[in-house]
C-alpha cells in the first residue's frame, strides 16, 4: 500500500510528514503516514497500536537501520516500518490526544501551533544532522517562505484529517494511546526517539538532498491541501470530537517533538514568517529568532507533561536559536557597525587636524571600539584618511608638529651644553674631585659642605697655577715640566725624603698613568718614558 | 631633609684623570704657559693628595665634634688649615 501511495505523493506527504509529525520520528514513517492518511487511515493504526504495545522503540531502530543499509531494502522494508512508524506516530497523537481533550482550551490555538510545528519539524530535521540543517535552513528562510507557511498549512490539514479519522476509530487506537502515553510519558520513549533521529542525521546526507524537491512539489499540493485543511477545519468544527482530536495531534507533535519540543518554541516564531514571507530571509530569521523564546515558553507550558523532553528540546531550540541570533547580530552588525564607522570617523576627523598622534590615537581607541567591526571600517578609515582630511593634516602636522618640537628641542639642548660648557666644564671638574673627597671622607657629608669643597678646589687651583707660573719663570723656562711640580709637591709636604714623587704615583693613580710617569725599562734596551 | 642635604659615602669612585679638564684650567689661568708631557697627570696627582688631606682633615674636625655627618664648618677648618700648608 505505501509503495503505490508512495510515488504519488512521495513529495508532498514525505516533506510534510517529515516536517509535521517529527524529524525525530523515523522519516519512513511519516511517508507512509501520509500515504495511509491520505488512503488508509484505520488499518496501520490498528496495525501500530498492536505493535506500538509490543515496542515501538525496536521498530523504529530497526527502520532506521534498514534504511541505512539500502535504500531497496528500505521499500521493502518500509511496508513493515511503515506499519511500525504510523503506530508510534498514532500512539503519540493518542498519547498527547487524550491530554489535549483533557486541557479542552487550547483547540481554539491549534491553528497557531500548526503551521509553528510544522516549522519546528524542518528545523528539528535540520537539527537532526548539520547537514539538513544548513539545506532546510537557508531555503526556508530564503528561498520560499510562502512555501514553507503552505507546507505547514497543509501539515496542519493532514494531520487534523488524520487526528479526526484516527478519532473516529478512536476506540481501537485510544487503548493503544494509554499504552503509548506511558511510554511517552517516561523519558525512555523520549530517548529512544531521540538516538534513532541522531543516526538518521548521521545516515541521512542522501535524504537531505530530498526536502528541496518535495518542497517544490509540495507547494502546489499544498496550497489545495491548506484549502482543504481551512475547510475541514470548519467543518470538523461542527464535531466535537474533530476539533478535539486536531488539538491533540498538534499536542501530539509537541509531544513527538521531544526532539521537537524545539520545535514548539521556534514554532511560534512560524505564524510571524509566514505573513513576512515576502520579506527577505533575513528579517524571517530575526522575527524567529526573537518569536522563538516565546515559542519554547509556549511549548513548554503546553507540555508540562514531559519535562525532560522539554528540556532536551528547549536546548536544543536554545541552539537553533543562538545560531540564528548569531546570523542577526552579524547582519545587525553589519547595518550597526557602518553607523559605528561613522561615528569613528566624526572623532577621527577633528583629531587630524590636531596632530598625527591624535590621529592614530583615535584610530587605537576606535579599533578596539570596532574591534570585531569588519574590514570594511578599516577600508574605510583608510579612506578617510588617506582621501579626504589625512593627507593635508598629515602634511601639515609632519611639517609643523616636527618643526614645531624639533626648534622647541634644538634651542634647549644647544642651551643645555651651552650651559654646562659655561658653568661645567669648570664644575664638572671640580665635581670629579668632589666625588674624590666624598670618597676620602669615608663619612657622610652635607651638601653645603660639598659646595665649600668646591671652593676651596677652585682657590686650590689657582694658588697652584700661580706656584707653577712662579716656578716655571724661575726656572726660566714657559713650559711646566715634571720637575716643578716635584718641587710643589715636596714644597707641599707631600714629597719626601722618605716618599718620592714615584711611591705616590704608584700609591695613588692607576696603572696606565703610572706607566706614562715612572720611566720603565723594556725589552730591546729601552726606556719609557724616556728621561 | 636628610637625604636630601646629606651625600652618602662613595663606596665607588672612577680613577681616571679628567685630563682634557686640568689642561683647560690652567691653560685658562696662565694662557701663556704650556704643560708639558705628564704634567697634566701630575698636577692630577697634587689634587688627589690635597682632596684627600682636605678629606682627612674635615673628618678628623667632625670627629672632634663628635658628628657623624661632615658639616660646612667642618670643611672650612680644614680647609683653612690645608690650603696653607699647600701654599708652593
Amino acid at each position: 500500500m505505501a509503495d503505490s501511495y508512495n510515488p504519488d505523493s512521495e513529495p508532498t506527504t514525505r516533506t510534510l510528514l517529515r516536517r509535521v509529525l517529527d524529524t525525530a520520528d523515523p522519516r519512513t514513517p511519516r511517508r507512509r503516514r501520509s500515504a495511509w492518511m491520505s488512503a488508509q487511515k484505520a488499518t496501520p493504526e490498528t496495525h501500530s497500536s498492536n505493535r506500538q504495545n509490543s515496542g515501538t522503540k525496536t521498530t523504529v531502530r530497526r527502520s532506521q537501520r534498514i534504511r541505512s543499509v539500502s535504500k531497496s531494502a528500505h521499500v521493502q522494508a518500509s511496508r513493515q516500518l511503515e506499519e511500525q512508524t504510523p503506530r508510534t506516530l498514532l500512539t503519540n497523537i493518542l498519547l498527547t490526544a487524550p491530554e489535549s481533550s483533557i486541557v479542552m482550551p487550547e483547540p481554539g490555538v491549534k491553528p497557531l501551533p500548526t503551521p509553528k510545528v510544522a516549522q519546528s519539524s524542518r528545523r528539528e530535521s535540520s537539527r537532526g544532522s548539520l547537514e539538513l540543517q544548513f539545506q532546510e535552513l537557508e531555503p526556508s528562510i530564503t528561498v520560499a517562505p510562502s512555501r514553507l507557511a503552505l507546507g505547514k498549512r497543509k501539515q496542519r490539514l493532514r494531520l487534523s484529517v488524520f487526528q479526526q479519522e484516527v478519532e473516529q476509530e478512536l476506540p481501537p487506537s485510544h487503548e493503544p494511546c494509554g499504552n503509548a502515553d506511558a511510554s511517552s510519558l517516561t523519558s525512555s520513549l523520549n530517548l529512544t526517539f531521540t538516538t534513532p533521529l541522531q543516526p538518521q542525521s548521521v545516515q541521512r546526507p542522501g535524504l537531505a538532498r530530498r526536502p528541496p524537491n518535495r518542497r517544490a512539489v509540495d507547494v502546489n499540493a499544498f496550497l489545495q491541501d491548506i484549502q482543504d485543511t481551512s475547510l475541514a477545519l470548519a467543518a470538523p468544527g461542527d464535531n466535537l470530537r474533530t476539533p478535539v482530536a486536531t488539538l491533540p495531534t498538534d499536542m501530539v507533535l509537541e509531544d513527538t517533538q521531544p526532539f521537537s519540543h524545539p520545535l514548539v518554541g521556534p514554532s511560534p516564531s512560524a505564524p510571524p514568517s509566514l505573513p513576512c514571507s515576502s520579506h527577505t530571509g533575513a528579517e524571517d530569521v530575526v522575527r524567529l529568532v526573537r518569536h522563538g523564546p516565546q515559542c519554547s515558553s509556549s511549548g513548554v507550558q503546553n507540555k508540562k507533561d514531559g519535562a525532560v523532553p522539554f528540556q532536551d528540546g528547549v536546548h536544543e531550540a536554545e541552539e537553533k536559536m543562538e545560531e540564528s541570533w548569531r546570523v542577526n547580530k552579524e547582519k545587525e552588525t553589519t547595518t550597526q557597525r557602518p553607523a559605528g564607522m561613522e561615528e569613528s570617523e566624526v572623532h577621527t576627523e577633528p583629531e587630524p587636524e590636531g596632530s598625527l598622534g591624535t590621529m592614530d590615537i583615535s584610530g587605537k581607541a576606535a579599533s578596539p571600539e570596532l574591534a570585531s567591526s569588519i574590514p570594511e571600517f578599516l577600508q574605510a578609515r583608510q579612506l578617510h584618511q588617506l582621501l579626504e582630511q589625512a593627507p593635508p593634516p598629515s602634511t601639515a602636522a609632519l611639517s609643523s608638529e616636527p618643526l614645531e618640537p624639533q626648534l622647541t628641542r634644538h634651542p634647549p639642548k644647544a642651551r643645555t651644553p651651552s650651559s654646562r660648557s659655561r658653568q661645567d666644564p669648570y664644575k664638572i671638574g671640580l665635581n670629579h674631585y668632589m666625588k674624590f673627597f666624598t670618597f676620602y671622607a669615608k663619612m657622610p657629608m652635607e651638601k653645603k659642605a660639598l659646595e665649600m669643597v668646591e671652593k676651596c678646589l677652585d682657590k686650590y687651583f689657582q694658588h697652584l697655577c700661580d706656584d707653577l707660573e712662579a716656578y716655571a719663570a724661575h726656572a726660566g723656562r714657559k713650559t711646566v715640566g715634571p720637575e716643578d711640580l716635584e718641587l710643589l709637591m715636596r714644597r707641599q709636604g707631600l714629597v719626601t725624603d722618605q716618599v718620592s714623587l714615584h711611591v705616590l704615583v704608584e700609591r695613588h693613580l692607576p696603572l696606565e698613568y703610572r706607566q706614562l710617569l715612572i720611566p720603565c725599562a723594556f725589552s730591546g734596551n729601552s726606556v719609557f718614558p724616556a728621561q | 631633609m636628610a637625604p636630601s642635604t646629606t651625600v652618602s659615602q662613595r663606596k665607588l669612585i672612577k680613577r681616571k684623570a679628567p685630563r682634557g679638564f686640568l689642561r683647560r684650567v690652567f691653560k685658562r689661568q696662565k694662557p701663556h704657559l704650556r704643560l708639558g708631557t705628564g704634567g697634566d697627570l701630575l698636577v692630577h696627582l697634587n689634587c688627589l693628595l690635597f682632596i684627600h688631606r682636605l678629606a682627612e682633615e674635615s673628618r678628623t674636625k667632625a670627629c672632634e665634634d663628635k658628628c657623624g655627618v661632615i658639616k660646612k664648618e667642618h670643611v672650612m677648618a680644614a680647609a683653612k688649615v690645608i690650603l696653607k700648608k699647600s701654599r708652593g
